[in-house]
């Protein structure tokens, strides 16, 4: 009895130091053919029934013990191992982790004209397309604004050689195509490129970028621009920023207003971007005049509509904080990998 | 424009502070920041400068001792122009200047200061000065400046919109903060004379609708009273004389642009409305001499032109310190004519501007009056003879308004009274009747022409912030998810830039002479460019994208890879094109890769191997180029075909072209244009693969340098299709080694692939089956196995 408590004692200290050969030498010394514990239980049939039921139950017991002991002990030799081989291959992940190729990048005035579409297209809007090449017609006339109009001069315009064409300067003829070729509900935005023919400076491109939006139904009314735009903006900008109509004037809209966000710089206490005046101007809206309704033979007593017009590279600067509109269209890679 | 707020506070008696004012002015759609501020300032008073040294520690600065009657103070100055004796403004300690700037006791180059010795623009009552301000030497000491000063005008700039000139004056202005207040204008008082008839006026011309011209004689021409060159210089306009000054003070009080002449340098007397002939001229107040032709309306005497009507006088006939009577013309020109002889002369004035914009017709009559009293008043004139030409027939505009069409427009509806008092205060004559207003509008409101322009206006004084703005609870959605970008442009974006490419954004022209290097025509030229890069509208992505090549190159750049989405103008019009151009070294060395240190560059075979890999598979092929454009390298360019048609190339640009780039310029353009309605998902049907390893050979054959690969590969992929067990194989090397292949020679090693799908394969049926394939290449193209 004692024998085995001595015995297991004995050999729990051994495994305790023991490497894996040592183990089983350990296993083959207790619990081999000829192992110390084997033994006692080949030797049970000297003792007394009653001796016997209890040696052997005890020696059995040693046996599982010792066997779990060992292999224990081997596990945690083979982790102990492998630690150390970890440890030997330890690297400094600091010294980079490698990728091929350049990083790539997407043109900020493309992602902003993404991200200002999927917000309208969630609003229910359709994402339709223009003509650069427009004519008179589209780009004024039918758009309220006669010849020899003033509100010309603040859209100067490039014509194009031998033909009565020019270069759209606003997104706006759209809304005429589009009516043409539909009859009531409208709901679309017209991303697209628009051209001035004025010098370039930090503010002005000859070429630029405008999402065109309108909406005609039946019960269309100034309430619904306002929602509509006031959503966007808080998609957008984010909804904490304030938004303000203030009244303006395009020939094709009546009443017309122009939106200010609250500006993001300063939270609207005033400051260099916002000019002091707390707001930023995004852009310009109204009801769709009467004229413009009659120019594509919808009738303006039963139809009214609202259309807005978003400069995407302005928008694009104030959220890059961009400070000159040329590095647009540089396509310096130090300017482009920064999207 | 320039508005005082004092001059307004004289129109219309309102009670709004500075800020409040301009938050009104801009809620009604007139856009207004402030200039300067009035007094802007707390706790700077008078003081007497008592001594000036030199600052012990710096040349510019001085040491001052000011007194403000109880107390001295030690300041220090950078001002030049200070000196003992001033009387000077003195920002005490405590106290705020314009812009929240507080004054706090320093110490400046280890001097004390106790304060601060302003100058103007530290006041905000200039945006500039040149030192601080020295005040009036009566001044009583220790006074709050704004009592010395008398309370400081606020200047406001106000930007109006294109519809609303009657707004380009004092005037104007305050008749729009009366209709927000609810406020009536008051008029400046003037006194009509009766007097001869005026006869020497004549009106040649449609062009002038309105001429009133009046003469006063007994004009002594002198400076103006302080009052008018005041308020000339707040609104940035330079006082001349009297009678100049007079013509431009009524212009920005009221908005009637007047001009004065001298009547003695006017040959035979005579005053004539008419268009300008042809080879007339005329020099101009500005000094310069124009030339004017048949569309120009003018004023003339009996000889030659005087004024360019409603632009500028003639240096000719103008007022001198010698002039003593005077023709004052007040009119109303065509605004189509004036802006188109302004813009062909690219000259423009307050006058212009004004006449652009349209004028009201009551108002040029009400001006001339005003300003014949103040000459008379002020330049000691006396009105001898006037005349009022009506070349037409005033008829004033009169629109019905249905009451209901107000919300049926704004979603809101604004009470009836209050349309009516709105409408009444922007002084419409208004009266009620049957669910309508009638409304006579006022002459001055050439704006306002429908009904639609009315509900603007209720709208607009009403406050837009008044307008509702629902909460959107519902949103639909299109069930095609359309978008700016071609979906094909949305699938070569994302694969591009996970291939390090950037996306670049060109401007639409061109110049010809860029044009001309790449071998390309334009089809669409700008007739009036300001600039030359502005010539004509790109025919290709090409020029503009292989600037962006070597402005990166140039800057130091080893790997440029460039993509981009936009419309190029040719003969078939403008056409949605992808572009990509890449040069240089594929990737970035790296430090572990001690066998691969150095990057293979972008060659033809790698270039054409991205733009097979951004095609959707199926029903694109990069194929023999029939039509290769100029800027290829002949040897180097390919086709890329879609349903068989070319619709695109690529290639290596042609090494005269890229000759300042040392390495391989690669260029893809495609046409997007058939593309429109590309279907890009794969069509892929799954097919259960083997679950056999495959057995694998690599073969090297030689073949005639003159066979094309794509006949050798064409053999093995109809041997693929006939059933064979070879399921796939792979290009590995090309061997040009002719001293060892013998001439005309070209070697190739592929790697085949053998499978089956429902056992592993024996190696004498893989034997046999490429036997077959070798026999064929043999038999077919005369490509033999290569024994080493």
């Amino acid at each position: 009895m004692n024998d085995i408590e001595h015995i297991v004692n004995e050999v729990s200290e051994k495994i305790k130091n023991s490497d894996i050969a040592a183990l089983e030498k350990i296993r083959t010394e207790y619990l081999g053919k000829n192992g110390v514990l084997t033994h006692i239980l080949k030797s049970l049939h000297k003792y007394s029934i009653k001796e016997k039921k209890k040696i052997g139950s005890e020696a059995n017991k040693a046996k599982t013990f010792i066997e779990n002991e060992i292999e224990k002990r081997k596990e945690n030799l083979k982790e102990a191992l492998v630690n150390e081989k970890m440890q030997k291959e330890k690297l400094d992940y600091s010294q980079s982790f490698y990728f091929p190729f350049a990083k790539g990048s997407f043109h900020p005035v493309i992602e902003t004209i993404e991200t200002i579409s999927s917000v309208f297209k969630s609003l229910g809007f359709f994402v339709a397309e223009g003509y650069e090449i427009e004519n008179d017609w589209y780009n004024f006339e039918a758009l309220n604004m006669p010849k020899s109009h003033p509100a010309r001069d603040t859209q100067d315009t490039f014509y194009l050689e031998g033909m009565r064409n020019l270069l759209r300067t606003h997104t706006s003829p759209s809304q005429i195509h589009i009516m043409e070729k539909q009859k009531p509900p409208v709901r679309v935005i017209v991303p697209g490129r628009v051209y001035r023919n004025e010098a370039s400076d930090s503010s002005h491109s000859s070429t630029f970028h405008q999402i065109e939006g309108l909406t005609v139904d039946e019960n269309v009314t100034f309430t619904d621009l306002k929602a509509v735009l006031t959503e966007f903006v808080g998609r957008f900008f984010g909804s904490a920023l304030k938004v303000r109509f203030r009244p303006s004037h395009f020939q094709f809209t009546e009443p017309s207003a122009e939106v200010d966000i609250q500006c993001f710089f300063c939270g609207g206490k005033g400051c260099r971007l916002c000019k002091n005046s707390g707001f930023i101007e995004i852009l310009g809206c109204g009801m769709v005049h009467p004229n413009v309704l009659k120019a594509v033979n919808y009738d303006s007593e039963k139809y009214t509509g609202y259309a807005f017009g978003i400069g995407i590279e302005r928008i694009t600067m104030l959220k890059y904080e961009i400070d000159d509109i040329r590095l647009l269209y540089e396509n310096d890679l130090r300017f482009l990998k920064q999207f | 424009m320039k508005i005082s707020y004092k001059w307004l506070k004289k129109f219309v008696d309102f009670d709004l502070n500075l800020q409040e004012l301009v938050s009104v002015l801009n809620s009604i759609g007139i856009e207004t920041v402030v200039v300067s501020a009035g007094s802007g300032w707390t706790n700077v008073v008078a003081a007497k400068v008592l001594t000036v040294q030199k600052h012990p520690q710096a040349d510019k600065l001085s040491l001052c001792k000011v007194s403000d009657g109880s107390n001295d103070y030690s300041i220090v100055s950078a001002a030049k122009n200070i000196a003992v004796g001033q009387i000077v403004p003195l920002a005490k300690i405590g106290a705020v200047l314009p812009g929240n700037f507080k004054i706090k006791e320093s110490k400046i180059r280890g001097i004390k200061s106790e304060g601060m010795i302003c100058s103007e623009a530290e006041l905000g009552l200039l945006e500039k000065s040149g030192g601080i301000l020295v005040l009036n030497e009566i001044a009583k000491i220790g006074d709050a400046l704004e009592n010395v000063l008398g309370e400081a005008d606020s200047i406001l700039e106000i930007e109006i919109t294109t519809n609303r000139g009657d707004c380009l004056s004092h005037l104007g202005v305050a008749r729009e903060i009366s209709a927000k207040l609810q406020k009536a204008v008051a008029l400046p008082a003037i006194k009509i004379f009766n007097t001869a008839d005026l006869q020497y006026v004549e009106i040649k011309s449609n062009l002038c609708s309105r001429y009133i011209g009046s003469v006063i004689s007994g004009i002594k021409i002198g400076p103006s009273p302080k009052w008018i060159s005041d308020a000339l210089e707040k609104s940035g306009i330079r006082s001349i004389n009297n009678v100049v000054d007079i013509t431009n003070y009524v212009m920005i009080e009221l908005g009637q642009p007047l001009h004065a002449f001298d009547i003695t340098k006017l040959s035979s007397k005579r005053v004539i409305v008419r268009k300008a002939g042809d080879s007339e001229k005329i020099t101009a107040l500005n000094g310069i001499e124009y030339k004017l032709d048949s569309d120009m309306l003018i004023i003339a005497d009996k000889e030659k032109p005087v004024a360019i009507a409603g632009v500028m006088g003639g240096e000719y006939s103008c007022i001198d310190e010698k002039t003593k009577t005077i023709f004052l013309e007040s009119a109303i020109f065509d605004s189509a004519s004036i802006r188109k002889t302004s813009k062909k002369l690219n000259l423009s004035s307050d006058s212009s501007y004004r006449f652009e914009r349209g004028l009201g017709w009551d108002m040029s009559e009400f001006a001339s009056w005003r300003a014949v009293n103040l000459l008379t008043e002020i330049a000691g004139g006396k009105l001898e003879s006037r005349k009022d030409l009506k070349i037409v027939e005033y008829e004033q505009i009169r629109i019905a308004l249905r009451i209901e069409r107000v919300s049926k427009v704004l979603g809101y509806a604004v009470e009836e009274s209050e349309i009516f008092s709105i409408l009444k205060f922007l002084g419409i004559d208004v009266k009620y009747g049957n669910g309508r207003i009638f409304c006579n509008i006022p002459s001055w409101r050439n704006d306002i022409k429908e009904e639609v322009d009315l509900i603007e206006e209720i709208a607009r004084i009403k406050g837009y912030d008044f307008i509702p703005s629902p909460k959107i609870s519902h949103t639909q959605i299109y069930a095609q998810d359309n978008s700016f970008l071609p979906v094909v442009v949305k699938k070569f974006r994302v694969k591009l830039n996970s291939l390090g490419f950037s996306e670049a954004l060109n401007y639409s022209f061109s110049e010809i002479s860029e044009l001309d290097k790449f071998g390309l025509k334009y089809f669409y030229k700008i007739m009036n460019p300001i600039s030359k890069e502005n010539e004509v509208l790109k025919p290709s992505l090409l020029p503009a994208l292989y600037k962006n090549l070597l402005l990166n190159i140039d800057q130091g750049c080893e790997i440029a890879a460039l993509f981009e989405y936009g419309k190029i103008f040719n003969e078939l019009g403008e056409r949605k094109t992808f572009a990509l151009i890449m040069c240089g070294k594929v990737w970035r060395e790296w430090w572990k890769w001690t066998e691969q240190k150095i990057s293979p560059k972008y060659d033809f075979y790698f270039g054409g191997g991205i733009i097979r890999n951004i095609l959707p598979d199926g029903e694109f092929k990069i194929d023999k180029n029939l039509n290769p454009r100029s800027y290829y390298h002949f040897g180097k360019n390919a086709a890329v075909l879609y349903r068989g048609r070319p619709i695109g190339q690529l290639g290596i640009l042609n090494p005269s072209i890229s000759d300042s780039v040392k390495d391989d310029v690669f260029y893809c353009e495609i046409d997007l244009e058939p593309l429109e309605d590309v279907y890009v998902e794969k069509k892929s049907v799954y097919k259960a693969y083997s679950k056999f390893p495959a057995v694998k050979r690599d073969i090297s054959v030689t073949a005639d340098k003159s066979l094309r690969f794509a006949e050798i590969e064409n053999i093995i992929k109809n041997f693929i299709k006939s059933g064979s067990c070879l399921k796939e194989y792979s290009l590995f090397s090309v061997y040009s080694d002719e001293t060892r292949l013998g001439g005309g020679k070209v070697g190739y090693s592929f790697r085949l692939s053998y499978k089956n799908n429902e056992r592993t394969l024996t190696d004498e049926e893989v034997n046999k089956d490429m036997g077959a394939l070798l026999k064929k290449l043999d038999d077919e193209t005369g490509v033999k196995l290569r024994r080493q």
